[in-house]
């Protein structure tokens, strides 16, 4: 193998530059101290309204309102969606809160089943709020516990940037086939809550970069607006039309932003000099 | 050195070594040790690389034609089929010269360029630090729905371009069809081609989306003590492209597979071909429990050796006129309803380059294999389509399932350093491309 590797090497000698170069201009660590302290604030106020509003959410199951609760259900999540880069530092929290059936062994009928989803598959194919008495506490109790831990967590920074990258690997991988809300079919308020989640940490570093790489927050800003341009075509007054009324056309047009997104917003660590 | 005298340099010591390790284990065998022993001795362990002294052939990227279609198919095969989002010319032109880009690199091989350790790697590394060549082509082909949503580029399709239509036979998943671009990658190994369609993607998110992949193989044979060669064998287990016409013979490919840009072609189309492909499933359960003698009779040859009725070679022309009823071959037979080698029927042939594919298990528990189709021809409605149209109501239908595939336009060859993809097209729609490198 050594023979091999010698003798390759030297067959590419001729085309091969070696040009190792530094990923951007030096951006101090303390450069980045004022946008984790902003992140921390956004996401503290967004845990607040998240646990308030799964508040309403999971008393309405309780009180067996069924049209009420159908209704909180996709701006609730939203709340969810949108700290996800920080939420999913809990893997517990994250599994019980936002997994999905296919995450468990016996899917629906698993007993390890609960949290958001379990609670949409309840109400939107069940059709019911029976028997979901029991989830609704457990959500309600896991989001008060995620926003305990949160507010005593110190955000490390590479988590906080590689979030905005995170969020449209979420997307990419599992959210832009619509099986996410698999039950509601409210994939489009996801999208929103994770491009806004994503967009937020981009926006706040944008000035430590902006200078030296302005042709990349040109490219990134781009395919944010293109994202926000083709979801506005979905708005409806109360938040955002049902993921089958999703033309394929405008399914690519966001898939190609989303990848495109996330393989520019993955140098966004290197750019700051994070590891 | 030239890179070329060091290539050979190497091929050359490359097969000195695996002939000395081919001697260690002749010898091993002669001694009556096992396989197992043998290896051993030989100090490999279970994880070590396999080798293969074919890592450096190479195919051209430049040319009059693209490589892949009259290209020897190697062992491994791939098609990928895309949504285009690039919609000005603009942004076609940065699709083609991007593709044309990493293409000629990937064939050529080389080492990617070597970024700071806090970003992603310019190359996936499934290759190496190194991307060896290992014979690989990329064939980039548009199809119709590339023309038809792009106003500008309209009064530019190929005449014959269509979207592909069900056959009598067809079960067509949506999900497995049609694309406003295919890329055909094959090589001599499936690593060699992941690792090439991953870096178009990678390149390229925001003009392309993948719609969907059919990778294939093709079974490898030892080479024969006189040199002859004999086509491979498909999942039915029977030869195929037996009567396939002769690549090397430039009037015949002239004539069969590439477009002349005359008549109502576009002259920008010259050089180009007609791309089909079809995902064939093989119901290979059932097939395997069809007595031997029926499978050659729905086939029209004999098993073992891919001969007609009545002959020794696979490339034998059966003489079907002494055979007027079907008492030798039967009129339903697979292999003369496509080709009843009458004088008209050569205005249908198809130079054809298909893989195996085999995918995993049906809901039913059955195999889900069978044959990635390829074909290639200078008018797709008297090739692939007349073909096909003869095949339909064949006895072969109850063992097999066309489920996807499409039509695509194969572009003309990248003649040099200065020349890009679809250079011909762009120019041809009024657009003089802009960013060139010379």
């Amino acid at each position: 193998m050594k023979l091999r590797a010698y003798l390759a090497a030297s067959v590419f000698a001729v085309t091969a530059v070696i040009a190792p170069r530094a990923a951007n201009a030096e951006v101090s660590p303390l450069d980045l101290v004022g946008p984790i302290a902003e992140y921390k604030i956004f996401i503290g106020e967004n845990l607040e309204k998240l646990v308030t509003e799964t508040k309403a959410f999971t008393d309405a199951i309780k009180a067996g309102d069924l049209e009420k609760a159908k209704k909180l259900y996709a701006p609730t999540r939203m709340n969810y969606e949108i700290v996800e880069p920080v939420a999913e530092l809990f893997s517990d929290l994250d599994g019980s809160i936002d997994s999905r059936a296919d995450d468990h062994e016996k899917a629906e009928k698993d007993p390890g089943f609960t949290g958001f989803h379990r609670l949409e598959y309840g109400l939107f194919s069940q059709n019911s709020t029976e028997g979901l008495n029991e989830f609704a506490d457990k959500l309600q109790a896991d989001v008060v516990e995620l926003h305990k831990r949160i507010t005593e967590l110190t955000f490390p920074p590479e988590k906080v940037v590689g979030g905005a990258a995170a969020l449209m690997e979420e997307v990419a991988a599992t959210k832009i086939s619509g099986e996410e809300d698999r039950y509601s079919h409210t994939d489009l308020w996801d999208f929103k809550a994770n491009f806004d989640g994503s967009r937020k940490i981009f926006d706040l570093v944008r000035p430590l970069i902006e200078k030296d790489d302005a042709a990349f927050v040109t490219k990134v800003s781009g395919n944010f607006d293109t994202v926000d341009k083709t979801l506005s075509k979905y708005k409806t007054a109360e938040g955002y039309e049902l993921y089958d009324k999703l033309t394929d056309d405008d399914r690519t047009v966001l898939a190609a932003a989303v990848n495109t997104l996330a393989e520019d917003l993955s140098t966004l660590r290197g750019k700051l000099g994070l590891n | 050195m030239t890179e070329e005298t060091n290539t050979k340099a190497f091929i050359t010591s490359r097969r000195s070594l695996l002939l000395g390790v081919g001697a260690a284990g002749g010898a091993a065998l002669a001694a009556g040790m096992s396989g197992a022993q043998a290896a051993e001795n030989n100090g490999e362990q279970v994880t070590d690389a396999p080798l293969s002294d074919k890592m450096l052939e190479q195919q051209p990227f430049h040319g009059q034609y693209q490589s892949g279609i009259v290209t020897p198919r190697p062992a491994a095969g791939m098609i990928a089929s895309f949504r285009v989002l690039a919609n000005t010319p603009a942004d076609v032109e940065r699709l083609f010269r991007t593709l044309s880009e990493r293409i000629a690199f990937l064939m050529k091989g080389g080492t990617p360029p070597a970024l700071d350790d806090k970003l992603p790697p310019a190359d996936n590394g499934i290759l190496g630090p190194i991307v060896l060549p290992d014979n690989l082509t990329m064939t980039v082909s548009l199809g119709a729905s590339f023309f038809d949503q792009r106003d500008w580029l309209l009064p530019h399709k190929p005449a014959r371009l269509s979207r592909m239509k069900a056959f009598t036979n067809d079960a067509l998943d949506q999900s497995l069809c049609y694309g406003d671009l295919s890329l055909q990658i094959s090589s001599n190994t499936p690593d060699t081609n992941i690792h090439a369609l991953r870096d178009i993607l990678k390149n390229l998110p925001d003009l392309m989306v993948l719609r969907w992949k059919q990778e294939g193989s093709v079974p490898v044979l030892p080479r024969s003590p006189d040199g002859t060669h004999q086509s491979a064998r498909n999942f039915l287990g029977f030869r195929d492209g037996s009567a396939n016409p002769d690549a090397s013979s430039t009037a015949l490919m002239d004539r069969i597979v590439w477009v002349q840009g005359i008549g109502d072609e576009p002259v920008w189309a010259r050089n180009g071909t007609y791309q089909a492909v079809r995902i064939i499933r093989n119901f290979v359960e059932r097939w395997d429990r069809t007595p031997l003698g029926e499978q050659e009779r729905i086939i029209g040859r004999l098993k073992p050796t891919g001969a007609p009725f009545g002959g020794h070679h696979e490339t034998q022309v059966p003489d079907y006129p002494k055979d007027p009823e079907g008492t030798v071959t039967p009129l339903d037979a697979h292999i003369r309803l496509a080709n009843n080698r009458t004088e008209a029927a050569e205005a249908n042939l198809i130079l054809r380059r298909p893989f195996n594919y085999s995918n995993g298990v049906s809901k039913s528990g059955q195999l889900e294999q069978g044959l990635l189709f390829i074909c290639y021809q200078a008018d797709l409605e008297k090739g692939f389509i007349a073909v096909q149209t003869k095949l339909n109501g064949e006895p072969l239908e109850e063992y097999i399932k066309p489920i996807g595939g499409g039509f695509f336009f194969t572009l003309p060859g990248v003649v040099d350093a200065n020349d890009f993809l679809g250079r011909t097209l762009l120019e041809a729609a009024g657009h003089t491309p802009t960013n060139s490198k010379s």
